[in-house]
């Protein structure tokens, strides 16, 4: 107790407050910007921290973290270009209720949903982070290849209906995955002798190519616009008591999850976000509404993937191990001024970890305000006239793409996905498994090919794992799921002929 | 993270701010070729680490020391190797003899295929005549988790990014591939005392395109030696691990070319034995 209360004064001085409004002010414009990234917000604001106190620097970096993802949806949401990976769950149901004229209680639902699933994590982090740490080490390479597969189904076999469809669009992007070093050899594959392509292609040029260029495109193809239509409505922001209550066992599940799956060390908010809204989807009792403007689906999705924040520093704080890129920098940081993370750190430094935690909530605290009272003037953008918003855009877009890793190639590659992203909505191909691909596409091939070389090249010996085999049958069920559903359906149907005839 | 600090510490000296850009890929090649074809007036200069000596031997970039204008040396790493404190390996001996009697039945994590830590790992079974399953990782710290996990038996890394699982009790250090014990984990003997003078260090210098006018380099060099000596650079360095260690233009161009030899006669014969 009183390790707590001195964790609580050391954060309660209005310089380390004041760091800490604006990293979460700096993480929202960062989030909301597609390709500047939570990973790049941090990094670039840790060598300012040097100059201030240990408490004020961690403050600042703790909110940007905190402040980026919550404010990623705000894009998925509005134009339905997600502003990090993590949001692309967030923009099935979030602009799908913008079109509804929704978009206030779209973006309301983001903020409150946001914290929600960041201060359970927390809690998590605070009470249980041992048991976290110690699943999150169990994960070898056999259970990341479980987990990436099924989160690559999952996205080819919920998205919209068409699982032939969207099994082509997550192959599309495993394939586009293998462009690059080959991970266990550094041989190059796919690369036309250009060392551009060494690295791999950036999943986020594409990510914004895809949504936000695509979109752009069939718009004005279309000659016509949500905006047109909903522009004036964006309705109101807090969700109304009865469907916040219906909205709870979504949000906290996905809390849960998102917490679990950001423990996993490389394993994130995006396909956090993924599984929750299918788990979301799956135990509802309507589940058919979900991308189609569910709120219980919005609200899943965007409290997994702040959930994910808590998860990753659960796993930095009593391991050592960044959770994700940015705990990575956050471990530099805290080195540089003396604190070294890890089961020690609990043990003789239990009022730091209270610092962090009480930081933590304050930022998600802070950063609700900001989404419910920037919830009407962001949706102002919707009134923007299309064309506008259009050239804005590709404005945006072309800049963002570039920032990510000052490369020309990378801007060709949003140009090209932005093309590719007109043909597939064209042709009604869903585009979140194509980046889901390209984003763990590297992860689940090197980890098969690693638990392969510890097997000794036996694909049976795999199957002795019990974490991996719980995510091959929920892989197999996602696939078939829709299969089982027209069939139990079509035998209702038949059934229910049977009296007419 | 290096040439951010560094350069913090040396804009102060040279009365213009140094904006720092990074550019990421294929270990630093796109960065060596991107520096390489700048302006050589000094005013963009590249962070050059071990790596600008590997990268022609792995295909990557024709690019090496000698197409640059060097300026300095700041700072070393000696890898070290670990294993997970309940191994029953209590010393490097004892992993050795365990590596040598099995037929790859000690798995080795690496940071890559081609990193400066896969190489050293290369060395060590070269000197010692032991054998590993190697298990590539993209990155040092994804390496050293999947030992931390038992995934794997142990791995190389850069002392700096082991001393703080080997403080933590989470991971033990066996030994350190340098002639001269490291100063954070001065209780791990080296390869050198054990009797096997093997071991490439990882450096971090700073570089900029061919043909810079001497006096820019001078002028550039006497500014990053007095960020060298404040004492902001000494404790970085001890708090990630590294050596502070400074040379000149004309003994870090002979470094790096000896280390660019090195690797070229080196890099093609430990491919051929490690034949997987």
């Amino acid at each position: 107790m009183a390790e707590i209360l001195a964790g609580l004064s050391a954060v309660l001085a209005w310089q380390v407050l004041g760091f800490l409004a604006i990293g979460v002010c700096l993480g929202a414009v960062f989030g909301a910007l597609p390709g500047l990234t939570a990973t790049m917000g941090v990094a670039l604001l840790t060598p300012l921290t040097f100059w201030v106190s240990p408490e004020q620097g961690l403050a600042m970096l703790l909110g940007i973290y905190c402040g980026t993802i919550p404010s990623g949806g705000i894009p998925a949401i509005l134009i339905n270009v997600p502003g990090t990976p993590a949001s692309i769950a967030a923009s099935w149901d979030g602009y799908a209720l913008t079109r509804k004229g929704q978009a206030g209680l779209a973006l309301g639902i983001n903020a409150l949903a946001s914290t929600t699933g960041q201060l359970t994590s927390i809690a998590f982090l605070a009470f249980l982070a041992f048991p976290i740490a110690s699943f999150a080490l169990r994960f070898g390479p056999a259970e990341y290849f479980g987990l990436t597969l099924l989160g690559v189904s999952l996205m080819a076999g919920v998205s919209g209906g068409h699982v032939l469809k969207g099994v082509l669009s997550g192959t599309l992007g495993l394939a586009l995955a293998l462009v690059g070093l080959d991970p266990m050899t550094a041989y190059p594959r796919y690369t036309f002798g250009m060392s551009e392509f060494l690295d791999g292609i950036s999943f986020v040029p594409v990510m914004i190519g895809l949504f936000g260029l695509g979109e752009v495109l069939v718009q004005i193809s279309d000659r016509q616009s949500v905006r047109a239509s909903a522009a004036a409505a964006i309705g109101r922001v807090l969700p109304r008591i009865a469907d916040a209550k219906r909205m709870a066992r979504a949000t906290f599940s996905g809390a849960a999850v998102g917490t679990m799956v950001g423990a996993i060390p490389a394993a994130g908010g995006d396909i956090g976000a993924v599984i929750a809204w299918e788990q979301a989807r799956r135990t509802s009792s309507d589940g058919d509404s979900f991308g189609k403007g569910s709120l219980s689906g919005l609200a899943a999705s965007c409290s997994a993937c702040n959930a994910a924040i808590g998860g990753g520093m659960t796993t930095m704080l009593t391991l050592g191990i960044p959770g994700d890129a940015v705990s990575a920098i956050l471990i530099g940081a805290l080195l540089i001024h003396g604190i070294q993370p890890g089961p020690l750190l609990f043990a003789n430094n239990q009022a730091f970890v209270f610092s962090i935690v009480f930081l933590m909530i304050f930022a998600s605290l802070l950063i609700m305000v900001i989404g419910i009272l920037g919830a009407k003037p962001l949706a102002k953008v919707l009134s923007i006239p299309a064309p506008w918003l259009w050239a804005g855009i590709i404005v945006f877009g072309t800049v963002g793409a570039y920032a990510l890793n000052n490369a020309v190639t990378d801007v060709w590659a949003m140009y090209v996905a932005g093309v590719a992203g007109f043909l597939f909505r064209k042709t009604q191909i869903p585009l979140g498994p194509l980046v889901l691909g390209l984003i763990l596409g590297p992860l689940m091939e090197s980890n098969l090919r690693r638990a392969l070389i510890l097997s000794r090249g036996d694909w049976s010996a795999m199957l002795t794992r019990p974490i991996l085999l719980v995510f091959l049958a929920a892989t197999l069920l996602s696939l078939l799921w829709p299969l089982i559903r027209a069939r139990r359906g079509a035998a209702k149907r038949s059934q229910g002929r049977i009296p007419d005839a | 993270m290096v040439s951010r600090v560094m350069a913090s510490l040396a804009e102060g000296h040279l009365n213009v701010p140094i904006v720092c850009e990074y550019k990421p890929g294929a270990s630093g090649a796109l960065a060596f070729s991107f520096v390489a074809r700048r302006a050589s007036d000094g005013y963009t200069i590249g962070h050059a680490p071990v790596e600008i000596a590997i990268v022609r031997s792995l295909g990557y970039a024709d690019i090496g020391p000698s197409d640059v204008s060097l300026i300095c040396l700041v700072s070393k790493t000696a890898p070290a190797l670990v294993v997970h404190p309940d191994s029953p390996w209590q010393s490097f001996d004892d992993f050795i003899a365990a590596a040598k009697t099995g037929t790859g039945n000690i798995v080795m994590a690496n940071s890559g295929i081609g990193s400066i830590w896969h190489f050293n790992i290369l060395l060590l079974e070269q000197g010692t005549g032991a054998r590993f399953t190697h298990l590539p990782y993209g990155g040092s710290a994804p390496a050293l988790v999947s030992v931390i996990g038992r995934h794997s038996d142990a791995a190389v890394a850069a002392v700096g990014e082991v001393i703080s699982h080997v403080r933590a009790g989470s991971l033990r250090a066996l030994a350190v591939f340098d002639a001269a014990r490291a100063g954070v984990m001065a209780e791990v003997p080296t390869t050198h005392e054990l009797g096997y003078p093997i071991g490439a260090p990882a450096w971090s210098g700073f570089y900029g395109p061919a043909g810079m006018p001497a006096e820019r380099v001078a002028m550039l060099a006497d500014a990053f030696k007095t960020a060298f000596e404040t004492a902001e650079w000494t404790e970085f360095c001890r708090e990630l691990g590294m050596e502070a260690h400074y040379l000149g233009k004309e003994d870090f161009a002979a470094f790096a070319l000896e280390q660019q030899r090195f690797f070229e006669s080196r890099i093609p014969q430990l491919v051929r034995l490690e034949n997987p």
